[in-house]
């Protein structure tokens, strides 16, 4: 078991995923970075850092499986069930008044957050009149999600609370199945979503302009340089109007890009953009 | 004494008392960021800086995600986040997994912080009901900073303060007015 790597093994990992998968993690805050390659380390079955980027080089780990163990879960469902309330009441109804209306959703990785999101479009009644397209970061998440997921009980009891916090339509219970102590929620959910990999958001090229973006607690993987790239990237597929949701403890302030935004509600972090 | 670059104090059930007498007893102009990991309820977002702040002299600060550390400042680990520094004295947020049942986990933020401060940090454990911390005062050890502990005797519950005395050899074991006393020699 690898406990810990250091700044030499974690450059030298890097630079193997760089040069293996094509994927540049230069960019991404250290401390996340070195915790989750640690777990990847141990989740993929290498006995140190140097055995794991061999692996990498010869790849004898495959890209999926890589961006599976590395991706940064959001950990509940629901969470700061006050932000859920505000879309279901007051976003999601607006934005669902213009005919084709899309949401965009660029790095699901659980689950948690696309299936809180699809709840709250059908508590509204608004299933069937807008469009979710969501990126995942692998092959792996994509079935996963797919089949709804896969969640513990610990997850669902917090979520369970979450739901109520949020004050729900009726009980969550209602929205999974349990099948040997895990949870799955149900795949109905899902019949505005569409579902495809993209590894690397840099790369996401939708070629749509969305109503609203849904991309909360993943901007603290990155360094200020990629952070800004990655506002860049969601500002210019948001529609002028449009909405972009962050984390509650993340910020705009150290970007550029964010001037083209206005802040709309500053507690659950939900931005308007005002230009091109 | 006065190299010291931060200090960074962790505590849970039984720490309130005692971090709100240590920083109502740090004047307006004390010069050294106190970074505080202390457990709280992950889904009840505000009140507690609130809470803290009306005995204290400096401001609190709940740090966002890539918020420079400046002196002078007591920065509190957000509820449902991980609070880690990373190089360049900047705050990191996760959501990862929770740690020790904990999110904020006080290990992880002291590891973040040793590794970043080294010999420069100082490290304070308080009364808590579990071992949250205990590896984390141990990282201050290793990275050659400097480790204290609230006197279990004096603690709520001392579960955190003697795990954290097993897991490392600390320097002082102190009481509440011990701790005071030294953060003031600090300035």
């Amino acid at each position: 078991m690898v406990d810990n790597i250091g700044i030499v093994d974690t450059r030298n990992i890097i630079s193997a995923v760089t040069e293996s998968y094509g994927i540049d993690m230069s960019d991404y805050t250290f401390t996340i970075l070195k915790r989750r390659l640690v777990n990847a380390i141990n989740t993929l079955g290498s006995h140190s850092a140097d055995d794991f980027t061999d692996k990498i080089r010869r790849k004898a780990i495959s890209a999926d499986d890589f961006l599976y163990v590395m991706a940064l879960e959001v950990t509940e469902f629901f969470r700061d069930p006050s932000l859920w309330r505000e879309l279901r009441d007051r976003y999601i109804p607006e934005i669902c008044r213009t005919a084709d209306s899309r949401i965009w959703m660029p790095s699901a990785t659980s689950g948690d957050e696309l299936f809180s999101l699809a709840i709250i479009i059908a508590e509204a009644g608004l299933q069937g009149k807008l469009k979710i397209d969501v990126n995942c970061p692998s092959d792996k998440h994509v079935e996963l999600i797919r089949h709804g997921g896969s969640y513990d009980q610990k997850k669902i009891e917090v979520s369970e609370a979450n739901y109520t916090r949020y004050a729900g339509k009726t009980q969550f219970a209602s929205y999974y199945t349990l099948n040997d102590n895990r949870a799955s929620m149900k795949p109905a959910l899902l019949s505005d979503v569409t579902l495809e990999k993209q590894a690397d958001i840099l790369n996401a090229n939708p070629g749509k302009r969305y109503k609203m973006i849904v991309y909360r607690n993943k901007l603290l993987q990155f360094n200020i340089p990629l952070y800004e790239k990655v506002i860049r990237k969601l500002v210019e597929n948001l529609e002028i109007g449009g909405y972009l949701i962050i984390g509650n403890m993340e910020t705009l302030e150290y970007s550029e890009t964010s001037k083209k935004l206005q802040v709309v509600n500053a507690n659950e972090k939900i931005y308007k953009k005002r230009v091109d | 004494m006065n190299d010291y670059k931060a200090i960074m104090i962790g505590g849970s059930a039984g720490s309130f008392q005692v971090v709100s007498r240590i920083i109502a007893a740090l004047p307006a102009n004390y010069p050294l960021p106190i970074l505080m990991c202390l457990h709280r309820l992950k889904h009840i977002r505000s009140g507690f800086v609130e809470a803290l702040s009306i005995k204290s002299n400096l401001p609190i600060i709940e740090p966002h995600d890539k918020e420079p550390l400046k002196p002078g400042r007591i920065y509190l680990a957000p509820a449902n986040y991980h609070m880690y520094i990373e190089l360049g004295n900047r705050f990191s947020l996760s959501t990862e997994d929770v740690v020790n049942h904990s999110r904020p986990s006080i290990d992880l933020s002291f590891f973040s912080a040793s590794y970043n401060f080294k010999k420069k940090l100082v490290g304070i454990i308080l009364s808590g009901a579990n071992k949250d911390g205990a590896l984390g005062l141990k990282s201050v050890t290793d990275n050659g900073g400097l480790t204290i502990v609230q006197d279990p005797k004096e603690c709520q519950v001392p579960t955190m303060t003697t795990a954290s005395m097993n897991a490392t050899k600390v320097d002082y074991v102190f009481s509440t007015k011990q701790i005071i006393d030294f953060l003031l020699k600090l300035a």
